[in-house]
């Protein structure tokens, strides 16, 4: 397990290694951060000669990438086009997004498998035709429209009846916000609700369609009808030998889902004014100064890592779960 | 001057930067808000009017839908309008602009501005004697030098570390030969190489030079640091997360007529949609969108307990002409574009849906909102577009059965006479306009291709290199007129009249707008300036489209809330917001 733990890391930095210079050089390359200064008309050139010559963009490309990695691989993550150091930032909006994607996940996974499962055990009865439909609904519902229905018909109105604020529909916490831990975590509750409820129920559809059909094909399969006939009880061949091989299909894909939303719930986050790791890399590729290459790396280190890191605890996993599985 | 709202407007910014102070002179003088008979008014703007009277004490949420750059707006790279209006009530400025657009000198930083001398121009300012930083530095002459010298584009100044200075703007202050303290350092005398009609517009807002000195000019003020958190107004910075929020609290040491609100909380809100449902919520009192469109106005119009306004802002769009193109380069040509351009019916049905009064704009130095405005268009006024069609005849063109003239000239000799047009990817009301365009010229025989393209795209390569025909984009102005040379003063190299994209030259322009620059009677300038756009549009350098309208909302249960449509945004009086007296 060790030597494939390894093996595995290694790969995994030659990709990062790969994926960084192609997108240092296409990120640089579309477009010219010094756009805004050239836009006015009241910058001198001087001006914007000292400013190419701050961003370093009077190097050539290539020159600007080893400079880039020679600070990261010594951890320095470098500075934005706005001068801002880019490492502080970039903890903090992973922070803010772990706080919506974390619970969501969770939380979605759980009612995936569990209405899989039901799905799987009471196929074409009513509660499965109920859990079907609902999961294309939120499924082919586009997050923006679900975001603002759950606005509207679910936080304005709760807020209306409770004749306070009890859900909100911007940000991850109060502005300046002061109070014992317990308030304080209240307050991100009441923040988190809705974006927690969104991911949730557009994650939870696609994921309980995988575990519903996953636990179908087991049920199907010789060795549960086998079980079956030799008396076993239905309850114990569903959890014992059925399920656990189920699950692993769908933990695969939450796996990769939940590493891919940690850099990619852009949409939740412009819905809920959430500044987690999507709106960073919108930033860094729309904002003023755009675009801003040190940005868009450090947001696609740490992504690119979590995504390996994911893949290779989903095979770990399946380990775990299926015994005959071993990695050598 | 604001080159950031050109950002999230994908616009360009035209005239010096002014920044409003913090209060006006009226409340200075009556020592501060309350009932309706004591305050200032803000005439001759509509949904302006007396203040009334707030408590003190509350928290006011205004939403931004920009973060920000960093935290000195003086700064090329940070010149930005959301912090324009983030630091409206904390860096004091000379002059401040109230909603009717007349500068109007802060009493609470200087005691008197005068003009004491022609030639050489001469202004004393004579700072109040209370006035200091918020770290307990008296505001003074140093304040007032290193601003000079920070923005004078004089290469013997220098950043900390030797480096060049990089200020958004060197106009005027490159016209100061001196600046000179006295009197302890609260008389401040400022002498002039050349006439600055302008002046109004300087040392507005200052930077606190102690602290600039310390931190560096260039660099020093990116971050969120001790450094922004000094103040010389009402307000001082608190905190500041990046992408959520900024918090403003009252400035303790500050000598003027003290806030009423306890707090005052900018939220960063960056997809304008999302602004109505947390208006609703009660999260956020205040919004000032971008670029509104219907659905923002009818989603914040039904909000009970809300006003919303739309006004006529200081800025315009405009179709420009890139006169390095054969065909563009005749002014012929350019008057059968402008003739069969139905300026009226764009501005109707594109951002007139939320401003239904908005008409065509005949003046581009000046908008109907300033008292200077005249229209300068003559004849150009009216959407003629037989005399379009006439006018490519006699320009040596010949209609073809495809329903386009030919030229028999030039490069597209013999082929449909094409051009392109360019704006901003994405933006509806520029795709609106574009449209109606397009067909508007097919009907005088004008193929129009649209290609458009991302802001940095357009404005970084497309505009400066000059790839286009035509361009739409919309300018950002202020009061001050001085800022309109650099558009149209006769391109000569990338560094002399560089940002005149479309390179087009008159000698009589340059003239005339240099006589304009160094009058110092504001109504004899005002009478060159317009004469300037009379030749403009004789010219045809550019066709005006219409004034672009802004769209403010407040919630009701805050008081004396003016919309301010200069670059100086709706914070100019942030002192005297509060939560009405039942």
């Amino acid at each position: 397990m060790t030597a494939f733990v390894l093996r595995r890391a290694a790969a995994g930095i030659v990709i990062l290694f790969v994926a960084s210079f192609l997108t240092y050089v296409l990120v640089a390359e579309s477009g010219d951060p010094l756009a805004t200064l050239k836009a006015n008309p009241h910058t001198t050139q001087a001006t914007i000669d000292a400013a190419r010559a701050r961003l370093g963009l009077d190097h050539s490309l290539l020159e600007r990438y080893w400079l880039w990695l020679s600070h990261f691989v010594q951890g320095d993550f470098g500075q934005s086009t706005q001068g801002r150091k880019v490492e502080p930032q970039l903890w903090q909006r992973l922070g803010v997004t772990m706080k919506m994607v974390l619970p969501a996940t969770i939380i979605a996974a759980v009612i995936a498998i569990a209405l899989g499962i039901l799905g799987a055990v009471r196929q074409y009865k009513p509660d499965d035709h109920v859990s079907t439909t609902l999961a294309y609904i939120f499924y082919a519902t586009p997050v923006f429209v679900l975001g603002i229905l759950l606005k509207d018909f679910v936080a304005i109105k709760i807020n209306n009846a409770a004749g306070h604020t009890a859900l909100y529909t911007v940000g991850d916490s109060t502005p300046g916000f002061t109070g014992s831990f317990g308030a304080r975590m209240l307050d991100d509750v009441q923040h988190a609700v809705l974006p927690v409820l969104t991911l949730v129920l557009v994650s939870y559809a696609a994921w309980s369609r995988y575990q519903r059909a996953s636990l179908l094909d087991v049920l199907n399969s010789d060795y549960v009808r086998f079980a079956r006939a030799k008396g076993v009880p239905r309850r114990r061949v569903l959890i014992k030998h059925a399920l656990r091989n189920a699950l692993i299909p769908v933990t695969t894909v939450i796996a990769l889902d939940f590493a891919t939303i940690i850099g990619g719930a852009v949409i939740t986050e412009i819905v809920y004014g959430w500044e987690g790791m999507g709106q960073f890399l919108l930033g860094g590729l729309t904002g003023p100064l755009t675009p801003d290459v040190n940005t868009v790396q450090a947001w696609l280190v740490i992504t690119a890592a979590i995504v390996v890191l994911f893949n290779l605890l989903a095979d770990i996993t399946y380990a775990a779960l299926d015994p005959r599985i071993r990695y050598g | 001057m604001c080159s950031a709202r050109c950002d999230r407007r994908s616009v360009r910014t035209v005239a010096a930067l002014v920044v409003a102070g913090t209060v006006l002179l009226a409340l200075a003088a009556c020592g501060g808000g309350g009932s309706s008979s004591n305050g200032p008014t803000t005439t001759g703007v509509k949904g302006a009017t007396k203040t009334v009277a707030v408590k003190s004490g509350g928290s006011l949420t205004f939403a931004l839908d920009e973060d920000l750059a960093g935290f000195n707006v003086l700064n090329a790279s940070e010149n930005e309008f959301v912090l324009q209006e983030v630091l409206d009530p904390v860096w004091p400025s000379v002059f401040i602009t109230p909603p009717n657009l007349k500068p109007t000198p802060d009493k609470n930083v200087v005691s008197s501005v005068k003009l004491t001398k022609k030639n050489p121009q001469t202004i004393v300012y004579k700072i109040n004697p209370k006035a200091k930083w918020s770290d307990g530095v008296p505001i003074s002459a140093d304040d007032f030098v290193y601003n000079w010298q920070a923005q004078s584009g004089n290469p013997k100044y220098k950043d900390k570390g030797g480096k060049p200075f990089e200020p958004a703007t060197t106009s005027g202050y490159n016209q100061i030969k001196s600046v000179t303290g006295s009197n302890g350092g609260k008389t401040v005398t400022v002498v002039f190489s050349k006439p600055f009609g302008d002046w109004k517009a300087l040392f507005s807002p200052l930077i606190p030079a102690h602290v600039s000195k310390q931190v560096g000019f260039n660099e020093g003020w990116a971050s969120f640091n001790s450094a922004a958190k000094v103040s010389g107004g009402p307000f001082m910075i608190q905190s500041y997360k990046q992408g959520s929020d900024l918090i403003e609290v009252p400035n303790p040491h500050y000598w003027g007529p003290k806030p009423k609100l306890s707090k005052l909380v900018y939220r960063f809100i960056l997809d304008d949609s999302q602004q109505p449902p947390a208006v609703q919520n009660g999260e956020v009192n205040i919004v000032n969108p971008a670029l509104p469109g219907l659905d923002f106005y009818n989603a914040t119009k039904s909000i009970g307990g809300f006003q919303v306004s739309v006004q006529p802002g200081l800025e315009f769009q405009h179709i420009d002409f890139n006169e390095t193109n054969p065909y563009l380069a005749k002014p012929a040509i350019r008057h059968a574009i402008a003739w069969g351009t139905n300026r009226d019916e764009i501005a109707k049905r594109s951002a007139g849906e939320i401003d239904h009064s908005l008409t065509a704009l005949n003046n581009r130095i000046y908008m109907p909102t300033q008292p200077e405005y005249k229209d300068m268009s003559g004849n150009f006024s009216k959407f003629n577009p037989s005399l379009a069609k006439k006018t490519l005849q006699k320009s040596g063109m010949t209609m073809g059965s495809d329903g386009y003239f030919h030229p028999n000239f030039g490069p597209e000799k013999g082929k449909p006479f094409t051009l392109s047009i360019s704006t901003t990817a994405g933006v509806p009301v520029r795709s609106q306009i574009e449209q109606l365009f397009q067909s508007e010229m097919k009907d005088i025989g004008v193929k129009i291709n649209i290609q458009n393209y991302t802001a940095d795209k357009l404005f970084g390569t497309i505009g400066p290199k000059g790839e286009f025909d035509l361009i739409e984009f919309a300018w950002v102005s202020t009061p001050f007129a001085s800022g309109n040379q650099s558009i149209y003063c006769s391109f000569q190299n990338t560094t002399v009249c560089g940002s005149n994209w479309d390179h087009y030259a008159d000698p009589k322009v340059d003239s005339l707008f240099n006589k304009a620059l160094t009058t110092i009677n504001p109504t004899q300038a005002a009478t060159l300036y317009n004469k300037v756009d009379g030749l403009l549009w004789k010219d045809m350098a550019t066709l005006p489209l219409f004034q672009q309208p802004q769209l403010f909302g407040w919630s009701t249960k805050f008081g004396n809330i003016f919309p301010n449509t200069s670059s100086t945004g709706i914070p100019w009086n942030a002192t005297q917001w509060g939560v009405k007296k039942s």
